[in-house]
């Protein structure tokens, strides 16, 4: 029915915030190694290594650094099964039907020909397309595994110790603590419109709704932002927000930080083109 | 007779176009609880935020010990935070008190605001998380807490700078009975302290255990001031200014209406 | 729209991360000094609001479904300002917590987005609604017409990104390093998605909410109308001169766009050597000596920018794009660019003359 497909797709969407939020939160907890690491070591260790995979230019050097994400997901207790299937499966089926054209497209030494003539597949071709599918799948992992040990606060508070302005981090803060607020507000107000309707409702009548439902969500949002701006004067915010540094790097610390900057080095060196 | 700790004299203020507060006159005096009753719309809120500072009268005046609360008087040397370590306000929304990633760092936001240093800002934020029983909860996100969690949160990151003034706005809104009435109990602790504690509500059946004093506001305006049961026995009172409800029930075999609210309050003919 | 990681080359990640970093830097200012202890707040709810508009499966006027990115309904409340930062750091949460968009690409993301995009909306819209009432249709149109175009400059950048990949970044075999397809295949490519489906998608929220605050809220339209307001909603005021310089921004942008493309000399060399010694690929030399069909006189500088443009484009290009109007899209681009810059300049030159001649 034309009714339950956008309305029920966009609820799917708000809702899968909260899964995504759910499960972080529980890998977080878990006694496996990039837990163990101080969050800055995190941040920066596996950015280098997203670094060191764009850096490259050679398929074997990326596929290494993709084994050295699997074992990193392994020793941090991240179940392969799901990583495999929410993450891997999906980013290969997405950058494969975006790189196909190019195993045809890319000019170079022809490996097939097809009858007809028109058509080559060119060594070439399928050179760049496994180059790309495989730096987006190790990359993907390497900020799936960042995002999934390190609770959003966390990542701020690194942040904020790499000089990004106060006020930027806080207002990353407080985005994602109203993101929910606010798909749950959203999801409220589908369901209870979406109840409200019998029987099948027309395209432009769904779009309407949606439109609606945007329009009075925009209004709670501003009506939202000032009351928090009331309750945060009423706390003695003016302007300038402090906060608690917390972090103190330990010696397990700095030699996980010279690992992943090693093994970036190593790759860009051995991966140059 | 000591000055009043707050004075409001014929405020009166407008959202926009529309009238909130209508030439409100109040006096308020330290260390006393009152309720403040009405329907929603009467102005509850507005009053509340204004004895907060949070906004300004159109016209009229109001003074907290003596001191005009005005942005002017507000922004000269540093009197802004003398009066928001004073005074704390609980907004009927615990949503948008709570902004902070953390109950952690919820708790530990009014301390730092105010400059106090960290070591003495984590030890009396992990103090209050025990009072208040949410300990467990220090390193929740506040979007994983429920309505009654918020509530304790909120509250604790206001009473966390032990004001001397407690403006509460609806604070029994929205929970269940238990969480109401906990939060009924903590309110009550602070009667007869020092504290002064104003405390709005449309629920009659809590004004007894919370304040010694009722004002009741109808529309923008003070209806009516005096004890609980002055208040709450004037029928006529209650019904106009929309707090009780009258319809046909039955006592017994008799049936017959007048007006009431259902509660947990016997009443008799 | 939101690009991943292992698309674009490190040293364009870099520039578009420099680039944007400099509208970051020019927001953030802006609006510290607009809203000082209000900004917190309000960007961070708008920046919520727009991360769960992205959400919303809006079904369009054609059967088609679509996502909308808000940054054409944040400009029109919150600014250009505000609106960058709201739009950046939707998009920063997006890639840091739930993995849409790469973090080595979070700098194109905000830039073709939250920059190009409101900068595009907010200029657009205010050119068209130019002093009609709030609540006037012409407001809704604006607002509709602002967002598709909005959509559609952030597709061409992003595509424009895409497309220099290979002409920059290949080895020496030829083998494309990051996005693999040249212009003439990420233009169509991702413009014809926009043109039809997302730019719409745009549009259509821009103005359905546009015309929903002129009923529930004006106040927060309020900004865009050259009116100053001291409303207790969102007092923003964005004198008209700020207009001029968002011109000149906007003209710039389309400058560059060509300009970056001029600067890569040699790749050409490159390319037509390893079509050269392919066989397959015999038919691109002609491509590549000029003989286009001489069109209708143009200026002979814009011929060679044509021939620029066309004579890299191996083989495998679809026909319209081997044709010298394709390199003329680009190039009136450029001119127009040129004329907008042009006359802003010329418009400044007489304002000073005429303050200079008061007392």
């Amino acid at each position: 029915m034309r009714r339950h497909d956008t309305i029920a797709a966009t609820l799917l969407s708000l809702t899968h915030a909260f899964g995504t939020a759910l499960v972080s939160e529980q890998v977080a907890r878990r006694p496996g190694l990039l837990q163990a690491f101080d969050p800055r070591v995190r941040v920066i260790g596996l950015f280098a290594l997203v670094l060191a995979v764009i850096l490259s230019h050679r398929i074997s050097v990326i596929v290494a650094l993709f084994v050295v994400a699997v074992l990193l997901a392994v020793l941090s207790q991240v179940n392969l099964k799901s990583l495999a299937i929410r993450v891997w499966l999906m980013v290969l089926l997405f950058t494969s039907v975006i790189a196909l054209p190019s195993v045809f497209l890319t000019p170079g030494d022809p490996i097939v020909t097809f009858p007809a003539g028109a058509l080559h597949i060119t060594a070439q071709g399928v050179t760049t397309a496994v180059l790309l599918i495989t730096r987006v799948e190790t990359a993907v992992t390497l900020t799936t595994l960042l995002v999934l040990t390190t609770p959003w606060m966390q990542i701020l508070k690194a942040l904020r110790a790499f000089r990004i302005p106060q006020e930027v981090v806080m207002m990353l803060a407080m985005t994602h603590r109203y993101i929910f607020l606010l798909a749950e507000t959203a999801a409220q107000m589908f369901e209870s419109r979406q109840s409200r309707t019998v029987g099948v409702i027309a395209h432009s009548a769904a779009r309407h709704m949606t439109t609606r439902t945007g329009g009075v969500l925009l209004s709670k949002s501003v009506e939202l932002s000032n009351d928090v701006f009331l309750a945060m004067q009423s706390r003695g915010f003016r302007g300038d927000a402090k906060t608690l540094s917390e972090f103190r790097m330990r010696s397990l610390d700095y030699i996980g930080l010279l690992s992943f900057l090693l093994v970036g080095v190593v790759a860009v060196w051995v991966g140059r083109a | 007779m000591t000055a009043p700790i707050f004075e409001a004299k014929q405020v009166s203020f407008s959202y926009e176009a529309i009238p909130a507060l209508r030439d409100l006159s109040l006096s308020m005096e330290a260390g006393r609880s009152l309720a403040l009753v009405g329907a929603n719309g009467s102005g509850k809120s507005t009053l509340l935020r204004l004895l907060d500072a949070l906004c300004f009268p159109s016209s009229g005046s109001i003074s907290f010990s003596g001191n005009p609360l005005t942005p002017e008087r507000l922004r000269a040397d540093g009197y802004d935070l003398w009066f928001r370590r004073r005074v704390a306000l609980l907004f009927q929304n615990p949503d948008v008190q709570l902004f902070n990633p953390t109950v952690f760092d919820e708790v530990a936001f009014g301390p730092l605001q105010l400059g106090w240093a960290s070591t003495e800002v984590i030890a009396r934020v992990n103090s209050m998380l025990e009072t208040m029983v949410i300990s467990h909860l220090r390193d929740r996100a506040p979007y994983r807490l429920s309505a009654g969690e918020k509530k304790r949160v909120a509250l604790a990151s206001v009473i966390v700078l032990d004001p001397e003034v407690l403006l509460l706005d609806e604070p029994t809104s929205m929970l269940d009975p238990r969480s109401q009435s906990q939060l009924i109990d903590l309110v009550q602790n602070w009667k007869g302290t020092s504290k002064t504690v104003i405390t709005s509500t449309h629920q009659l059946e809590i004004v007894e255990d919370i304040a010694e004093r009722v004002v009741v506001l109808e529309q923008g305006s003070v209806a009516a001031d005096g004890t609980p049961s002055e208040i709450l026995s004037n029928g006529e009172l209650l019904l106009r200014a929309n707090l009780v409800h009258a319809h046909r029930h039955k006592h017994g075999d008799m049936v017959h209406s007048h007006p009431h609210l259902h509660s947990h309050a016997r009443h008799e003919h | 729209m939101h690009i991943p990681d292992g698309y674009l080359s490190p040293s364009t990640c870099a520039a578009l991360y420099a680039s944007a970093g400099v509208g970051w830097y020019a927001a953030l200012r802006r609006v510290k000094c607009v809203f000082t202890t209000r900004l917190i707040p309000l960007i961070s709810v708008f920046a919520a609001f727009s991360f769960v508009l992205m959400m919303f499966n809006l079904p369009l006027p054609g059967g088609t479904t679509g996502h909308a990115i808000g940054v054409t309904i944040a400009s029109i409340i919150l600014g250009p300002s505000g609106a960058i930062l709201s739009i950046s750091i939707a998009v920063a949460i997006q890639a840091l917590f739930f993995g849409d968009g790469g973090i080595t690409t979070l700098g194109a993301n905000c830039f073709n987005m939250a920059i190009v995009g409101s900068l595009m909306a907010y200029v657009t819209y205010r050119l068209v609604a130019a002093g009609a009432a709030i609540s006037s249709r012409r407001r809704v149109v604006a607002a509709a017409i602002a967002g598709y175009l909005a959509a559609n400059t952030a597709a061409f950048v992003a595509a424009v990104e895409f497309g220099i990949q290979p002409l920059f970044f290949h080895n020496a075999r030829g083998v494309p390093l990051y996005a693999p397809y040249p212009l003439s295949v990420a233009i169509p490519a991702m413009m014809i998605g926009h043109l039809a489906v997302a730019g719409i998608a745009e549009a259509v929220i821009a103005a359905g909410l546009v015309a929903y605050l002129q009923v529930a809220d004006p106040l927060l339209l309020g900004n865009t109308s050259g009116l100053s307001d001291s409303a207790t909603s969102t007092p923003v005021f964005v004198p008209q001169k700020s207009l001029r310089k968002l011109w000149l921004t906007v003209a710039l942008l389309m400058l560059l766009t060509p300009l970056g493309i001029l600067a890569g000399g040699t790749a050409w060399g490159e390319w037509s050597m390893s079509q050269v010694s392919a066989a397959a690929d015999q038919k691109a030399i002609p491509t590549t000596s000029h003989d286009q069909a001489q069109p209708s006189s143009p200026p002979a500088g814009l011929q060679r920018l044509c021939s620029l443009w066309t004579a890299p484009i191996p083989n495998y290009a679809p026909e319209f794009v081997k044709s010298p109007r394709f390199g003329y899209l680009l190039s009136a681009m450029f001119g127009v660019g040129m004329l907008m810059a042009f006359s802003l300049v010329i418009q400044r030159i007489l304002q000073r003359r005429r303050t200079a001649g008061q007392p």
